[in-house]
């Protein structure tokens, strides 16, 4: 299956495998409360960044209503654990095939528009109606006043390692898990981009006459690749709600979701496999970092994005691979 | 003609608004045919083609490919079938190696594949002469190699009747006699062509048959030899006064 243009990814995977050895022995180091509360912020953005990257990076349609599955995850994982008294493990899938479902419907809409600022526009609408609708249900969602009594995640016992528990100080457990989520979202990514799902995307992203003339249906691959991409947002989501154990409106639903996701895929690098995992590091941990700068913070933050966005426009990702290859494939005709 | 053709258009109107760019055209293609169609710049012969493979609905008549009724199916289906075609301007996918751009026409295409999908994009490269190409990002290619890598695209889909929209167009003389050679042999191979094309020493040397489009009608047919002594296509190349202008 490898053909000589598949390096790029093939070279993916084994940094992939050392960020995710690296990674498990983290809490073997540290486990200070407030470092894997950011480690676990980064890769959760990094993995929720990772499932727009499908849709927009490599299926080019330019959704920015993102935050809409991320947060009816949330929402819908809290809901029924507590409602229903079901386990956050088992709610959490559930969550995500109701974003699934949702993103199908907003796939409907979406198949007939192909002008990139309409299909943007029409999903920041879409997920604006979600937002408003969970802030008024207020009997249900509590509104503005935030969701909250959500029960953590169950806690086990592990054969070898003995019981894994799940609370605020133990932030342990709730890393791991985020590390997991985070491999099986860039993973299903790196498996997809091998494929004949992953050329499909690529080519509807380049040239969707072309694709169809190709005997690629449109409508299939694009109402697939939103339902993926949705289903593994409606996922994370849910791990925010059992993690976090509040929400609100404007914490799961809110649009500067969207700008951190769309910030961090852009500097990471937008269509690359690992390219919103740095994004999102870089911006959780730049952001942690500033702090120490006070009031300047954020205007030192600004200009950094600007100088990124303007200087490597394809992204931090794009930046070593891209002299690797050139070395790479100069000798070789 | 007493064998059903496998293309045949009835009639095929297309009209954008009040312009009507194509005007109850009907002809017919035999198997293992190359068909040349002609005519001036704006004369409809893309708009046909976009007719033809589904990226179009036409307002008014019938497609009927291999005795089946295509006229409402989309371009997928119809690459199914077996119906591929090349663009004008080409769409190759930017951001893809040459090699991945015949992968996605291979993995999508009609085609039934016993071998490695890998091993057959490299004998299509090899075939239109792009080989070199193949770990290129086709962003990097210049125009003649675009043109082949359309080329290369439509025929990994394994197609029974391949549209060539100005494939010679932009490709220096030598590439167009290889270029011919290989369309000659995509021909032996039991491919039918419809060739649009504007280097008249290709679609001379090439065509059993050519028909001729003018402001959306066609308005001759017949072998190369008659064609090139036609008066009513003579006169819409080189233009009665009232026609100039198109």
């Amino acid at each position: 299956m490898t053909a000589p243009e598949n390096k790029k990814p093939l070279n993916n995977l084994l940094i992939l495998i050392g960020i995710a050895a690296v990674l498990g022995v983290v809490p073997l180091v540290t486990q200070e409360a407030y470092f894997l509360h950011i480690c676990i912020l980064a890769l959760l953005f990094g993995a929720l960044a990772s499932s727009w990257n499908l849709i927009n990076g490599y299926a080019g349609i330019f959704t920015f209503g993102h935050q809409a599955f991320f947060g009816l995850g949330a929402y819908g994982s809290a809901l029924m654990s507590m409602k229903l008294g079901l386990s956050p493990w088992v709610t959490m899938w559930i969550a995500g095939v109701m974003s699934a479902a949702l993103g199908c419907l907003i796939s409907l809409p979406v198949l007939r528009i192909r002008s990139i600022p309409h299909i943007a526009i029409v999903t920041l609408a879409f997920a604006e109606i979600v937002r408003i609708v969970c802030s008024n249900l207020t009997e249900f969602t509590r509104g503005e006043l935030g969701l909250w009594g959500i029960p953590p995640f169950t806690s086990f016992s592990l054969p070898l390692i003995g019981p894994v528990t799940f609370d605020a100080a133990h932030k342990v457990a709730y890393f791991y898990v985020v590390v997991l989520l985070w491999l099986l979202i860039v993973g299903i990514t790196y498996w997809i981009l091998r494929n004949r799902f992953g050329f499909g995307l690529r080519a509807i992203r380049d040239s969707q006459i072309a694709a169809e003339s190709l005997g690629l249906n449109l409508t299939r691959y694009k109402t697939m690749v939103f339902a993926l991409s949705s289903m593994l947002a409606g996922v994370l989501g849910a791990f925010y709600a059992h993690y976090v154990l509040i929400l609100t409106p404007s914490s799961a639903l809110g649009i500067d979701i969207m700008i951190q996701i769309v910030a961090m895929t852009l500097i990471g690098g937008i269509g690359r496999l690992l390219g919103p995992t740095i994004g999102a590091f870089i911006l959780t941990f730049g952001l942690e970092w500033l702090r120490g700068f006070g009031e300047y913070r954020m205007l030192i933050y600004g200009v950094l994005l600007v100088a990124i966005v303007m200087f490597l426009p394809k992204g931090l990702a794009s930046m070593r691979f891209g002299a690797l290859r050139r070395r790479k494939s100069t000798p070789s005709p | 003609m007493t064998n059903n053709p496998l293309l045949e258009t009835k009639s095929i109107r297309k009209s954008f608004g009040g312009v009507v760019a194509v005007r109850d055209v009907s002809f017919r293609v035999s198997h293992g045919e190359i068909l040349g169609l002609i005519g001036p710049n704006g004369a409809g012969k893309t708009t046909l083609f976009h007719v033809i493979a589904g990226k179009e609905q036409p307002t008014n008549g019938t497609i009927h490919f291999k005795s089946q009724d295509v006229t409402g199916l989309r371009p997928d289906q119809r690459c199914h079938l077996g119906i591929a075609r090349t663009f004008q301007i080409p769409q190759p996918f930017s951001q893809m190696t040459v090699f991945e751009n015949v992968m996605v026409a291979l993995h999508f295409g009609a085609g039934q594949h016993t071998g490695s999908l890998e091993d057959e994009a490299s004998r299509i490269l090899a075939r239109v002469g792009l080989d070199r190409w193949a770990s290129e990002e086709s962003s990097s290619l210049p125009l003649g190699a675009r043109k082949k890598l359309e080329l290369a695209r439509a025929l990994a889909t394994k197609p029974t009747l391949l549209l060539l929209d100005e494939v010679m167009g932009g490709l220096r003389p030598n590439e167009i006699t290889e270029v011919m050679a290989t369309i000659r042999e995509v021909r032996e191979s039991g491919v039918t062509i419809i060739m649009i094309e504007h280097v008249m020493r290709a679609v001379m040397g090439l065509a059993d048959r050519i028909i001729v489009l003018h402001h959306g009608e066609l308005i001759a047919e017949g072998s190369p030899a008659e064609i090139t002594r036609n008066e009513a296509v003579i006169e819409a190349y080189l233009g009665g006064s009232a026609h100039v202008s198109s």
